[in-house]
């Protein structure tokens, strides 16, 4: 029924966290603005960004659900996590609070999402150390770098918690459609039912209810499928 | 309505810009129309607690939240607290672990809890319950397919937020005996259990039912003024009790006998309307608990909107002078225009919270079956209803019941959460749901248990039309007089309490509980009093579809705004998806459906109706 008929559409619910202003939205508009693959135009709406794209055989649809400025006072609703398959946990490199906060969501997201969530970590804002040669060569932190937390860092606790680890950049693109594909792969391919929104062809299938399409009078049977 | 719509005041209506407007591409002064599609997310967010808000709203129950979102919208600047850790105030769905926690506040009368009382708690086995795997609504719901809401859900968005599930299987207890609910011509004329008379005078009254609006029909409805709906519907129809049961308690779904005939007959209508709009069934109900669920995908509307948000976090006093509003926390916050608080989260020392004569009490249970037998196929949850009288304490007003299986998100496999209501006030209300629950309890007991024998001749079988066979329910019912089941059910969890709320039974809650025009005294001896100008919305009534929720969020919003013209009157852009031909019916005309297709439903509805028996 849609373009991308004989392959399967995976709906991926992927949630955003981490401290505000770490570039968590700057992130998801550079994945989503950046016209990934055939798609023409970004698709926003006000209720959650969405991004197709393909891996291999398999079209990925991210559903992407931004905070919305609830977790600022520890207020996310437990709606959030919900059926989530995917999160990307975002610090900024630069600040060192944003990475102990990231901890904490990673321990949130243990806690509240579902078992099995694909995990990445992503330390953000990656342009502001391109200039520190010095760091390239040892990947020590020296002091004159604005780097405050080091690539080693990241990768401990991406290890320790099993998660997949970036540096990246939304102001240069660098490693964006790197991460997302990454999580993409990483979806197991039945894992659709009861995920976020199975597409819609298939959703009555599973007692779901798509209230953007009511059936006609005259089509009585539509619900028996 | 005695109520006079204030004049919008100039304020009001020159108001700070919306959403779209304060975007940049639309400062060329276009009006806009459209929500566009990175609205939300290009708001930069200031980390500091918000100093300064329009509108301040206390509590995030769902009449509440959907005021924030439209309030939000709209372009106030909104701030929205609530003193719990937990979303929804006083429709929330909780955890096991949270609700011990509010019966252990509830007793306590501590602030932030009134509106409730006397809550009983009985765990078992608590070793036996997971909390997470449970989510217990305080408040349950069902919606009609054809309803204010389901609009609003489709208009704003919000739906995108939740899933959906239907629910078809409405039950009357009759007899000592669960009769499934006849609404489809096919139900009516394969039910052997009425006699062709019945079948004839039921047919007459749903087409009436339809052409209610007809001067001829409706001064029929007027000679019967001073009748009652049961009356009429007798006197009328030729009907008989048990069939004018099913039609006022379990299609109109009405909680007391004392109803108007217009009234009695508007709800069983907004059922037979809802039926085939997004399938063959009246109501929906939303996965993973009702209108705390719902209340949550306001709240993100609104947060999407700018709007912020804080948890745990109680109004203490607002000053109308100096107009700030203090928090538990020791924060404070100014209020330019208007503070609305939930009852329950009324500041300590509140001298004007609305006074609540009415009552709701609720006996809310798991138990270890998984109630299939009494769900449609394919679905997880039933509505069961116990009619005026039907119980051995005679009771005077209906004891309705939700059922909710393990397939709503709520309870794990093989068990399922009953909720049991009823107006009935007291003791007398206590009895009248323990012994209901009895009767479920038999009842399931009886139609689970393996090896349970029925003499039954193959006219006691009935075949459906889409194949499924049912069994005569008469015949079971008086089997079921003599049975005695093998095992004990298993209850691993009760809870019962009673609710007050302003809002009277059927009432759809009237502007007046809003006034605020009187002026009170905003200071007394002791002090400033803390909510001398503070706007009280309402407990949350007595019904059991979500009828009557977005109407008290418009009251509300025109209380603050001067008119509702504008409520949530955005238009998202549409998302094109991939051509996509399923999407492109969201966000048609969602405004028209209720008006247009209602006249074209009930004209389909009445062909169908046409033949001869």
């Amino acid at each position: 029924m849609s373009a991308s008929q004989g392959r399967t559409t995976t709906a991926v619910k992927l949630v955003l966290l981490g401290e505000a202003a770490v570039g968590k939205s700057s992130l998801v508009l550079r994945f989503v603005n950046n016209d990934f693959e055939e798609n023409k135009e970004p698709t926003i709406g006000a209720a959650f960004l969405t991004q197709k794209c393909t891996i291999g055989e398999r079209t990925i649809k991210f559903e992407i659900w931004d905070t919305a400025g609830q977790e600022r006072f520890a207020s996310l609703a437990p709606m959030y996590y919900r059926n989530a398959q995917a999160a990307l946990v975002v610090y900024d490199i630069t600040k060192p609070a944003s990475f102990i906060k990231a901890r904490h969501w990673v321990k949130e997201l243990r806690e509240q999402a579902t078992k099995g969530i694909v995990i990445a970590l992503c330390g953000n804002k990656y342009d502001l150390t391109v200039n520190d040669e010095a760091e390239e060569d040892s990947g020590e932190v020296s002091e004159t770098s604005k780097r405050k937390v080091s690539v080693n860092e990241g990768q401990t606790l991406a290890e320790e918690e099993g998660l997949m680890f970036f540096e990246t950049s939304a102001k240069t693109a660098y490693n964006v459609n790197e991460v997302f594909l990454a999580i993409g792969k990483k979806i197991p391919e039945a894992s659709q039912n009861g995920g976020a929104n199975p597409s819609r062809g298939e959703s009555q299938a599973n007692g779901r209810i798509d209230l953007s399409a009511p059936v006609s009078s005259e089509d009585s049977n539509a619900c028996a499928c | 309505m005695s109520y006079v719509t204030e004049p919008r005041r100039p304020s009001m209506v020159d108001r700070r810009p919306s959403m779209a407007e304060r975007r940049p591409s639309m400062a060329n002064g276009r009006k806009p129309s459209v929500i566009p599609q990175l609205a939300g997310i290009e708001k930069p967010i200031s980390p500091q607690t918000p100093e300064t808000c329009d509108v301040l709203i206390c509590g995030t129950g769902l009449v509440e939240s959907i005021l924030a979102a439209a309030l939000a919208w709209q372009g106030s600047n909104v701030l929205h607290v609530d003193s719990n850790p937990y979303y929804g105030d006083t429709c929330a769905t909780l955890t096991i672990d949270q609700l011990k926690d509010w019966v252990h506040s509830v007793n306590q009368h501590t602030p932030g809890f009134q509106g409730f009382s006397k809550a009983l708690l009985y765990i078992p086995r608590p070793q036996d319950l997971v909390s997470r795997d449970y989510g217990i609504d305080l408040t349950p719901r069902v919606v009609f397919a054809r309803s204010d809401l389901m609009s609003l859900l489709t208009k704003s968005r919000v739906h995108m937020y939740l899933e959906f599930q239907s629910l078809s299987n409405f039950h009357t207890f009759e007899n000592d005996s669960f009769g499934k609910l006849q609404t489809s011509k096919e139900d009516i004329f394969t039910d052997q259990s009425l006699s062709l008379a019945t079948k004839r005078h039921l047919m007459k009254f749903l087409k009436f039912i339809f052409e209610y609006d007809s001067l001829d029909n409706l001064a029929l409805v007027e000679s019967y003024k001073d009748k009652s709906i049961q009356d009429f519907l007798q006197d009328r129809f030729k009907l008989d009790g048990p069939q004018i049961n099913e039609l006022v308690y379990s299609l109109g779904l009405s909680a007391s006998p004392d109803i108007s005939i217009p009234e009695g007959l508007s709800r069983i209508r907004r059922y037979l309307v809802s039926f085939n709009v997004l399938g063959q069934f009246p109501v929906l109900f939303s996965k993973y608990g009702g209108p705390g669920e719902v209340s949550q995908g306001f709240c993100r509307s609104a947060a999407v909107a700018g709007s912020t948000y804080k948890l745990n976090c109680a109004l203490q006093s607002f000053d109308p002078k100096t107009k700030l509003a203090k928090f538990s926390d020791g924060t404070s916050a100014h209020v330019t225009e208007k503070v609305v608080c939930s009852p329950s989260q009324a500041p300590p020392h509140a001298s004007y919270v609305p006074e609540m004569k009415y009552e709701i009490t609720r006996l809310i249970t798991v138990v270890k079956k998984s109630c299939r037998e009494w769900m449609a196929e394919n679905e997880t949850a039933a509505i069961v209803v116990f009619p005026t009288a039907s119980l051995s304490t005679n009771n005077k007003y209906p004891v309705q019941v939700l059922i909710m299986g393990a397939g709503t998100g709520t309870c794990p496999v093989n068990q399922c959460v009953w909720y049991l209501s009823t107006i009935q006030k007291g003791e007398v209300a206590r009895k009248d749901l323990e012994a209901a629950l009895l009767k479920l309890e038999d009842s399931i007991l009886r139609e689970s248990e393996d090896g349970f024998d029925v003499s039954l001749d193959p006219e006691d079988i009935i075949v459906k039309p889409d194949g499924a066979t049912v069994i005569n329910s008469v015949k079971l019912g008086k089997s079921f007089k003599d049975f005695v089941p093998k095992e004990k059910l298993q209850y691993l969890f009760k809870l019962c309490f009673t609710q007050h709320t302003a809002v009277p039974p059927f009432g759809v809650v009237s502007s007046s509980l809003f006034d605020t025009s009187a002026e009170k005294p905003t200071t007394d001896g002791s002090g400033v009093i803390p909510d001398s100008t503070v706007i009280y919305s309402n407990m949350p009534s007595t019904e059991i579809s979500y009828d009557g929720v977005v109407t008290e969020a418009k009251l509300l919003y025109e209380k603050i705004v001067g008119s509702d013209d504008d409520f949530f009157d955005v238009d998202f852009e549409n998302e094109d998806e991939d051509n996509d031909t399923l999407t492109d019916v969201a966000a048609g005309d969602e405004d028209a459906i209720i008006d247009d297709d209602e006249e074209e439903h009930s004209k389909a509805f009445k062909d169908e109706m046409d033949f001869d028996l």
